[in-house]
């Protein structure tokens, strides 16, 4: 890879891999300090990857690096449905994007990463499962898993808040 | 693809994760379209996808490293600008003087470095004069010294001559043989011109015609002679330089010039040379251009050595009004 192929990672992946990282830690210096630390090693690595490549080596290398940074931290509880608040939902907060948002944050760690992975970035079960190490019927399961999880939530929200 | 109560949660989950083909997508639409029951579930389902949020990170620029290098670059540019600045010793007039002194260095190093040949011809030409002096000079003192040897050994043969008789030529016998039978001598030098006798004597001595007598002076006073092999061209040479040889030796002798005189060679037989003064140098004639010039084992005509001595002298002028334009 090339100075100026990692420029245009830069350009087309930094903001989708800050995503990743700030919606999964709800934490934006750590978020960016995971960036810069995937980018950086993206950078030492350069000779070795490949820039079609480079993407999906830029949010495994930052997916692995949030993980330590989760365990480390322990800012981020890892949650299962039946450990999900159930606090008041304001009329304020009745869009269905904040009810949703609301819902991934409170999916464990593997279930939200793989609704981030799959819906911000649109990666296949084969791509999500290269990037989290997991085998594509894992993604599979735990994906769906998930989004069952999420429409529960979604529709215990809707009474309430309606 | 079989869609039914058991399937279709799966089914709905592969078409909002975009799992599906084309084709199986239409079918999945299609089962929705013939059962509008499903159609809420699908709803559902499609409500937990996430849509795109526009987040952007702040620092994109940073991580770009090649600014990071040109900002670096023109900061150090700046700051060591004013650096050179700031120091007297190192303003622009005297940079320039050290640009001009490294330029002339690096000639003399250039001309030094790609001139090589010259130095090579240069160094052959050296070569060859030296080893030509040599040799004139070899050729010189290796002529006198055989002459200067050959006197020394028949002086020593004369001296003892009972020892060691003269053996070389028949003229070169004894002084037994010299002395009593002048006419043999004579003949014998007559035959062969290139062989000369030279009696020294200072002291006279009377020789008579008896063999006693002569050999009792032979036994009392030494008798100095001197066997010299020459060309036949520089025997009248050497025999003219023979007469200019001063004359004082301790222990003279005289002899009969009728006896002893070489008629062929015109020599004063009562004469008297010393032999200090024997040693003669050979004049070498360097504009003769027969001259044969011997360089180790090659023999090099004069005029061709002259030839290319001209050569190389005209290639390193050549070269070096070259050099100066």
């Amino acid at each position: 890879m090339t100075d100026k192929a990692y420029n245009e990672c830069v350009d087309n992946f930094a903001d989708g891999v800050y995503r990743f990282i700030v919606k999964n830690i709800r934490h934006t210096e750590d978020a960016q300090d995971i960036v810069q630390s995937a980018f950086e090693k993206l950078w030492v690595n350069r000779a070795q990857v490949l820039p079609e490549k480079a993407k999906s080596y830029l949010f495994t290398v930052a997916y692995h690096q949030m993980i330590d940074h989760i365990r480390k931290s322990n800012k981020m509880p890892l949650s299962d449905e039946a450990s999900i608040p159930h606090q008041p939902i304001n009329q304020a907060q009745t869009e269905l994007k904040e009810l949703l948002m609301r819902a991934v944050n409170e999916l464990n760690s593997t279930q939200k990463s793989l609704v981030l992975l799959k819906d911000y970035e649109g990666y296949s079960y084969q791509e999500i499962a290269e990037i989290m190490n997991l085998s594509e019927s894992q993604v599979k399961v735990y994906l769906h898993r998930a989004r069952i999880i999420l429409k529960n939530k979604l529709s215990a929200y809707a009474p309430t808040a309606s | 693809m079989q869609l039914n109560e058991s399937t279709y949660e799966t089914i709905f989950l592969l078409y909002i994760d975009n799992e599906l083909s084309p084709k199986e997508r239409l079918e999945v639409e299609a089962f929705i379209a013939n059962n509008p029951s499903y159609a809420s579930e699908m709803e559902a389902l499609k409500g937990t996808v996430l849509s795109s949020d526009k987040i952007q990170y702040p620092f994109k620029e940073n991580l770009k490293l090649q600014d990071w290098e040109e900002d670096l670059k023109a900061t150090y540019a700046t700051i060591l600008k004013a650096y050179v600045e700031a120091i007297p010793g190192l303003s622009t007039s005297f940079k320039n003087s050290l640009k001009k002194e490294t330029a002339s260095e690096a000639i003399i190093v250039k001309s030094f470095g790609f001139n090589q040949q010259k130095f090579t011809y240069a160094a052959v030409a050296a070569c060859l004069i030296i080893f030509f002096g040599y040799q004139q000079l070899t050729k010189s003192s290796v002529s006198n010294l055989s002459k200067s040897n050959s006197i020394a050994t028949n002086l020593n043969k004369v001296l003892a001559p009972n020892i060691s008789p003269i053996t070389t030529t028949k003229s070169k016998g004894s002084s037994k043989n010299i002395v009593s039978n002048s006419s043999k001598q004579a003949r014998v030098n007559s035959i062969n011109p290139v062989t000369k006798t030279i009696q020294l004597a200072t002291t006279k001595l009377q020789v008579s015609n008896s063999t006693k007598t002569q050999r009792s002076n032979l036994l009392q006073h030494e008798s100095i002679a001197m066997v010299e092999t020459t060309p036949n061209n520089s025997v009248l040479e050497n025999q003219a330089a023979m007469k200019e040889i001063p004359r004082t030796y301790n222990n003279p002798i005289t002899m009969n010039a009728t006896q002893l005189a070489v008629s062929t060679a015109n020599i004063d037989a009562k004469s008297t040379v010393d032999e200090k003064g024997l040693t003669t140098y050979e004049v070498i004639d360097t504009e003769d251009p027969n001259r044969t010039i011997y360089i180790a084992n090659f023999e090099i005509d004069g005029n061709k050595f002259r030839g290319i001595t001209r050569r190389v002298s005209a290639f390193l002028k050549r070269n070096k009004s070259d050099k100066e334009k």
